[in-house]
C-alpha cells in the first residue's frame, strides 16, 4: 500500500478507483462503491475495516468475480491481479481465478456449510474443482487439508455434518476449503465474528501460520481494529463506498489521518470508564443512495468546513506514513494526545 | 468449586437488593434422548434486577444462547423455573407456558443477524410486526413507529424498504436491535449484539442501552465474548463452561481476581493483550 520506496515489482493485487453499482443494463443504477483503492504485495496481509454497509463485502465479491450473482457489477476502475486485468473479465476467466488463485471465506460462513452434506463431501468438491484429482486422491487430500488446519481426528471429522461441529471447528473447515487449491491470496470476510475470544485467537494464529506455510497474501475484513492490528501489516479503512485511509497498521493506530479512523479508536470500549458514555460519532452512517456531496463524512465530522462540502469525495493523498482522503489530514496531528 | 460458590455469591447479592425482575432458577436444558442425551445447560441460576446489567461470558458451545432462549421462553427447559416480577412464568414440572400477555416484557437480540430475520418480510415490516404484536397500534401507526425505531438505529427509510438479503451483516444486526426494543421491554437479553458492527456503531448502541437502563430501568442480560464490553457495561457477571455456571460475582472482582482457570484463559485471550 503506500510504499515510500520505489517499487521494483508489481504488487500482487492492485485495485484502483473501483466503482461498483447495483442494477444492470438501462435500469436505475445504485452506486455502492465508488472509490475503492487497495494494493497488496505477494505474501502481504492487509486488513479492511469500516462501518457496516460501507462496501467491504461488495469489494470482496468484486475480487472473486461474484458481483453478478448479487445483482451488481463493476462500472469503472481496475482490478489487477498477478499481472492480469480482472475488471470486466468474463466468467471463463474467473473460473480459473476463483478458488485456485484467490481463496475466499465469506462473511457468515458459519452458516455457509451445507448442513446435510458431510465435511468430506464438501471438501472433495473444493478439491476436485481443480480437475486433476481422482475421487480417491481427493479424499486423501481432504484428510491432509484437515491436518493443515490443525483438526485432530481428521477421519472422524470428515464423516461429520457441519451442525455437529463447534463454531471454531466449522471455521477451520471453511478455511480448509478456501486453501484447498493453494491460492496466492486468501480473502477472509469477518472470519472470527461469531466466535468467542479463545477460539478467535486460535483461528487468527492458524490463518497467520498458513499464510507463512503456503506463502499466501491475505485480505482480512474485520470490524475490530484490534484483530487487524494483531494479524496484518497494512490496513485500509472504508467509509460509505470509499477508501478513506490506508497505510501501515502502526501508523493508522498511533496517528490516524482521517477523522473516521480516529473515531474508531476513541470509541473503543477497552479505554472506557464504566458508567460514562462512550465517545461515538454523532449522527447516522451515510446510506447507499443518499451520500452527501463533498466529503462523505462531513455531516458527522467535527473538523468539517465549507471546503469539505464542495465537489466530490476527496481522493486518497499521501500524508505522514499513510494515505488519507481527508483534505484536512494535516490538522489531525493536532488531535493526537 | 464453583457451582456452589456461585450460589453463595448469588444469595449474598440478593440480601441487599430488591426482588429480581427476572430470575432463572436451576435451569437445565437437555437435547436428545437416552444415550444421545446431552446437557447444554445444567442447573444454571441467574437473576437480573430492574436497571441492572449483568453479563454472561463463556466459550462457544458453553450454553449461553441456550440459557438465554430458556429465559425468554423460546426453549423449553428440562428442569427449573423462570420468574418475572415475582410471578412464576414457567416451571418445567408443569405444562404451564409463559402467558402471551407477559412475554413481551422480555425481549432478545439474537446473535446471528443472518438467520434471525424473516427473508420474505421487508425490514420495516419485521419491526412493525413486533410493534403491533405488543402495542395496540393501527397499521399506519405501527409503520411510523417501526421507521422511527429503525432510524434511531441508523437504518434509513430506503433500507427499511429492502428485504434482509440486501442489508449488510451489521445493518441486519441493527434491525434486530430495533425489533427487540419495539415493545419497550422490561428485560433485554442481548446475545453478542455487537459482533458485526464497527467500534463507533457499537459505542452508539451501548450508549443507547445504558440510557434505557438508567431512564426506564431496563434490565439487561448481556451475552458477550468481549470481556472489555462486559467490564464496561455490567455490574455482575456469570462465567459459563460446558453447560455449567463456573463462576459468578461482581464484574470487577471476577475480571481482576478470577477464581476459575477458564475465566483466566478468557482474560488472556483478549486481542491486543
Ligand atoms: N442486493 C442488494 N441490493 C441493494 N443494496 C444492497 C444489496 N446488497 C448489499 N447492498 C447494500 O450495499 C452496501 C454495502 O454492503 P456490504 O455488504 O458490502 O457492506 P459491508 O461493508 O460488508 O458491511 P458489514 O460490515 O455490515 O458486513 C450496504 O449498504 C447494503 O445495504
Ligand atoms: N437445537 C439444538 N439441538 C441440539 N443441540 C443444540 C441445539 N442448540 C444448541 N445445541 C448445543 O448446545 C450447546 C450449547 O450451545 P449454545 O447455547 O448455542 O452455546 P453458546 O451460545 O454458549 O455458544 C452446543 O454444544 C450446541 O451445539
Ligand atoms: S475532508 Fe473535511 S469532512 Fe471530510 S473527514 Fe476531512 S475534515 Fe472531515
Ligand atoms: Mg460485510
Ligand atoms: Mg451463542
Amino acid at each position: 500500500m503506500c510504499q515510500q520506496k520505489e517499487r521494483e515489482i508489481e504488487p500482487l493485487l492492485e485495485v484502483k478507483d473501483l466503482c461498483i453499482s447495483f442494477g444492470k443494463g438501462g435500469g436505475r443504477k445504485l452506486p455502492v462503491i465508488d472509490a475503492a483503492n487497495l494494493s497488496l504485495d505477494q505474501r502481504q496481509a492487509v486488513g479492511i475495516v469500516g462501518e457496516s454497509g460501507s462496501g467491504k463485502t461488495m469489494l470482496c465479491r468484486a475480487l472473486i468475480g461474484t458481483l453478478p450473482r448479487h445483482g451488481a457489477g463493476i462500472v469503472s476502475g481496475t482490478v489487477r491481479f498477478d499481472g492480469q486485468e480482472l475488471a470486466g473479465a468474463p466468467e471463463r476467466v474467473w473460473r480459473g481465478i476463483r478458488g485456485r488463485e484467490i481463496g475466499y471465506i465469506p462473511q457468515s460462513s458459519l452458516a455457509g456449510l451445507n448442513p446435510v452434506l458431510t465435511v468430506e463431501t464438501q471438501l472433495v468438491e473444493s478439491i476436485t474443482a481443480v480437475g486433476s484429482f481422482s475421487r480417491q486422491e481427493a479424499r486423501q487430500e481432504a484428510a491432509g487439508l484437515l491436518e493443515k488446519v490443525r483438526i485432530p481426528r481428521a477421519q472422524q471429522v470428515l464423516k461429520a455434518r457441519s451442525h455437529q461441529l463447534s463454531g471454531g471447528m466449522r471455521q477451520r473447515v471453511m478455511i480448509a476449503a478456501a486453501i484447498a487449491q493453494g491460492p496466492k491470496l486468501l480473502i477472509a470476510d469477518e472470519p472470527t465474528t461469531a466466535l468467542d475470544v479463545t477460539i478467535q485467537r486460535e483461528i487468527l494464529s492458524l490463518i497467520t501460520q498458513l499464510r507463512q506455510e503456503l506463502n499466501m497474501a491475505l485480505i482480512l475484513v474485520s470490524h475490530d481494529l484490534a484483530v487487524i492490528e494483531e494479524v496484518c501489516d497494512d490496513v485500509m479503512v472504508m467509509y460509505a463506498g470509499a477508501s478513506v485511509e490506508a497505510g501501515p497498521v502502526a501508523a493508522l493506530s498511533k496517528a490516524p489521518r482521517h477523522p473516521y479512523t480516529r473515531a474508531l479508536r476513541v470509541s473503543r470500549v477497552d479505554r472506557a470508564v464504566p458508567g460514562q458514555d462512550l465517545e461515538a460519532i454523532p449522527g447516522d452512517a451515510a446510506s447507499v443512495g443518499s451520500w452527501p456531496a463533498g466529503c462523505r463524512f462531513w455531516p458527522r465530522c467535527a473538523l468539517a468546513d465549507e471546503a469539505c462540502r464542495r465537489d466530490t469525495q476527496p481522493a486518497l493523498m499521501p500524508t505522514a506514513q499513510q494515505l488519507s482522503a481527508c483534505i484536512h489530514a494535516e490538522r489531525m496531528a493536532e488531535l493526537e494526545q | 468449586m464453583t457451582a456452589v460458590t456461585a450460589h453463595a455469591g448469588e444469595k449474598m447479592q440478593q440480601k441487599d437488593m430488591t426482588r429480581p425482575l427476572l430470575e432463572g432458577k436451576d435451569i437445565s436444558v437437555t437435547f436428545g434422548r437416552g444415550a444421545e442425551a446431552f446437557d447444554a445447560v445444567r442447573a444454571a441460576s441467574v437473576t437480573v434486577h430492574g436497571g441492572e446489567a449483568v453479563g454472561i461470558v463463556g466459550e462457544s458451545g458453553s450454553g449461553k444462547t441456550t440459557l438465554a432462549r430458556a429465559l425468554v421462553g423460546l426453549q423449553r427447559p428440562s428442569a427449573g423455573e423462570v420468574w418475572l416480577e415475582g410471578q412464576p412464568l414457567f416451571s418445567a414440572g408443569t405444562e404451564q407456558r409463559m402467558p402471551r400477555s407477559e412475554r413481551w416484557k422480555t425481549q432478545m437480540i439474537f446473535q446471528d443477524p443472518y438467520s434471525s430475520l424473516n427473508p420474505r418480510m421487508r425490514v420495516w415490516q419485521a419491526v412493525a410486526e413486533a410493534v403491533q404484536v405488543w402495542q395496540n397500534l393501527s397499521g399506519a401507526e405501527a409503520r411510523m413507529e417501526a421507521l422511527r425505531l429503525l432510524n434511531a438505529m441508523g437504518i434509513s427509510d430506503d433500507q427499511a424498504r429492502q428485504f434482509p438479503k440486501s442489508l449488510s451483516g451489521g445493518q441486519r444486526q441493527r434491525v434486530s436491535v430495533a425489533r427487540a426494543l419495539a415493545p419497550d421491554p422490561k428485560v433485554l437479553i442481548a446475545d453478542e449484539p455487537t459482533s458485526s458492527i464497527d467500534q463507533s456503531a457499537q459505542a452508539q448502541l451501548l450508549n443507547l442501552l445504558r440510557r434505557l437502563q438508567s431512564e426506564r430501568g431496563l434490565a439487561i442480560i448481556f451475552i458477550s465474548h468481549d470481556l472489555g464490553l462486559v467490564r464496561y457495561l455490567t455490574s455482575r457477571v456469570y462465567v459459563m463452561q460446558k453447560g455449567d455456571i463456573v463462576e459468578a460475582g461482581k464484574t470487577q472482582d471476577v475480571l481482576e481476581r478470577p477464581q476459575h482457570s477458564y475465566t483466566q484463559l478468557l482474560i488472556d485471550s483478549i486481542p491486543g493483550r
